[in-house]
């Protein structure tokens, strides 16, 4: 029996979505291994009989807690895919904002119609059994952990660095040019696309550990010539991080 | 002794003749930087460079192979070992990545022959380039003994002087390949009494070039971290530490490799394959039941410095740290190997 996969999507940019439908090289594989019974970006059938539900976008309005709730009843295993659905994404840097005026701010005269909350991670409110991070979810993780479940294999996220596979790519770090980036306390499985490329990381796969956190802390306190609160805002664009101080 | 002497332009042409039959890697500027890179064409190469920001193992031991790949879709299991045998040519490597490289030919020699370095290894020449002086601040490599390499290459070159703004460099052999190819050349020439003497004055300004960094002789190291297990020093560094692992994926002598299958989607074939690995990596000495045998900051920092300046050198003969400060300059928390062991010498 091929497992029965859904996917959904609460308040984001259905990036992550897409980006299953953008594997194509292996789209049409992995349809002959599993098959799709939800998916409102690909498809119009709908069925709420589904082994493994992925869902991306952060809780950030009522109708969304509705719907995780549903979607937690419906999907035997539920995976948060992007940064929306397992950090809260771009979408809480609104919680650090006063409600009355980014509502007026994105919805102008409409905003009585748009109710909105505090934008939360889906384990925020419900159990979630995998995450897949990052801005867009990486699609090549996406492939690996559908081959996991298939196989009956555990599956388990990098639990190193992003530094790890921007070193193996042989870049120049960009700390060697005073660039504080967040690669050292950032899970990676991204292959360091940023840094690559030259940007700094900005945490989209959320933090590594606690201990990782409050190194941090010291170095920034500490070690390097930077803004404490222009790194705390890198922090929390991806909502990897939402406290107001480093430990 | 030196074995023959040749001009820059010369060396650069049987260069040349050398990429005809191999792939050449050496250093290339790129961001003010340099960095080993496969070049097409000699020129691209520039052996004036000061040093490369990783030093050539990935050409040796990529970061990322397939060991094998493996197949059962016809109701039988077969597996195919994957061997690179493509002939390669190191131009330009320094005596701190010759030093390095030796000791990953014994580790991946040793015990357990490694077919997929090894095969890279038989098919690699390696020429180096001496260094007169320090290539950058920072560096320990006279400490550590790496700035020499009395063996590891097919060819060193010395840089003795200019001659009409055209390096003239001093070569020794180091092989019977290396002789070979160079001697292919009519335009080296046998050295006379006075190179000898050029090369013996080059011999004393490299000694008097290079400064001592630490306060411990290198023979004097492995007895100065057996006292200093519980020194209270590695959980006040460790303090500052992110285990991004940046110091072990950036050293030339680091070897440690994780290994892992990928299945095709078919679910019926796909590959073994190994990565690199890095013992401050806090997965990294984690085994099944979860038990983790270095599972603090501290206690993987102390790991890193007992394996480069004691453990190796003391399983091998073979220093396990060449002094070329990769890992201090990549450290984002700006940790220093030196000053690490120059507070233990205090301490003690």
């Amino acid at each position: 029996m091929k497992p029965k996969i859904a996917i959904f999507s609460l308040t984001g940019c259905e990036g992550c979505s897409l980006a299953i439908l953008e594997l194509e090289d292996q789209l049409l594989d992995i349809l002959g291994a599993v098959e799709i019974v939800n998916f409102r970006e690909g498809m119009t059938e709908r069925s709420w009989d589904i082994d493994i539900g992925f869902v991306d976008g952060a809780v950030s309005t009522p109708e969304d807690e509705k719907e995780i709730i549903r979607f937690r009843e419906s999907c035997k295993t539920l995976v948060a895919i992007g940064s929306c659905a397992c950090l809260g994404g771009i979408n809480t840097l609104k919680n650090y904002q006063p409600e009355d005026e980014y509502r007026r701010y994105v919805y102008g005269d409409k905003a009585i119609w748009f109710p909105t909350i505090a934008a939360r991670a889906l384990s925020a409110v419900v159990k979630v059994d995998y995450e897949l991070p990052g801005c867009p979810m990486i699609k090549e993780e996406f492939v690996r952990f559908v081959k996991c479940m298939l196989t009956g294999r555990p599956f388990e996220l990098p639990d190193y660095a992003v530094c790890v596979e921007c070193k193996k790519k042989g870049n120049l770090c960009l700390y060697e040019k005073g660039v504080i980036c967040l690669g050292p306390v950032t899970r990676a499985g991204c292959d360091a696309i940023c840094p690559s490329f030259g940007s700094k990381c900005e945490g989209c796969r959320g933090i590594l550990g606690h201990e990782a956190l409050c190194a941090a802390g010291v170095n920034l306190r500490e070690q390097y010539d930077v803004s404490l609160d222009d790194v705390l805002a890198d922090f929390r664009l991806f909502g990897a991080y939402q406290e107001k101080d480093l430990p | 002794m030196l074995d023959r002497i040749i001009k820059q332009s010369d060396f650069m042409s049987v260069v040349r003749e050398l990429s005809r039959q191999r792939r050449l890697v050496g250093p290339v500027a790129r961001e003010d930087r340099y960095f080993y890179e496969v070049v097409d064409e000699p020129s691209k190469l520039d052996l004036s460079f000061n040093y490369c920001v990783y030093g050539p193992r990935a050409f040796l031991f990529p970061p990322t192979e397939t060991l094998f790949t493996f197949d059962q879709r016809d109701g039988h299991f077969e597996a195919k070992p994957v061997l690179d045998n493509q002939p390669l040519a190191f131009v330009g490597v320094h005596p701190c990545d010759i030093n390095a490289i030796r000791l990953l030919d014994h580790v991946f020699a040793e015990d357990h022959r490694d077919e997929h370095y090894l095969t890279r290894r038989e098919n690699t020449l390696i020429v180096g380039i001496d260094c007169l002086k320090p290539c950058t601040e920072g560096v320990f490599c006279a400490d550590m003994h790496g700035n020499e390499a009395k063996d590891g290459f097919d060819v060193m070159l010395y840089r003795l002087h200019e001659d009409n703004d055209e390096v003239v460099f001093g070569v020794v052999f180091g092989s019977k390949a290396g002789r070979e190819w160079m001697l292919y050349s009519r335009a080296c020439r046998t050295p006379t009494a006075m190179d000898e003497r050029e090369f013996e004055e080059y011999q004393r300004m490299k000694a008097a070039a290079f400064p001592r960094r630490l306060k411990t002789q290198f023979e004097e190291l492995p007895a100065l971290l057996d006292r200093s297990y519980d020194s209270l020093l590695w959980e006040a560094t460790a303090r500052r530490c992110y285990s991004c692992g940046s110091c072990n994926l950036s050293c030339p002598t680091c070897y440690c490799f994780n290994i892992y299958d990928e299945v095709d989607m078919s679910l019926d074939s796909g590959a073994r394959k190994r990565e690199w690995d890095g013992c401050q990596l806090e997965g990294f000495a984690e085994v099944a039941g979860e038990h983790n045998f270095r599972p603090k900051t501290a206690s993987r920092l102390r790991h890193r410095i007992y394996r480069k300046a004691k453990w190796i050198l003391e399983q091998t003969g073979i220093p396990g740290c060449v002094g070329c400060a990769r890992c201090d300059r990549a450290c984002t928390a700006k940790i220093n190997s030196v000053e690490i062991y120059n507070q233990l010498a205090e301490e003690v």
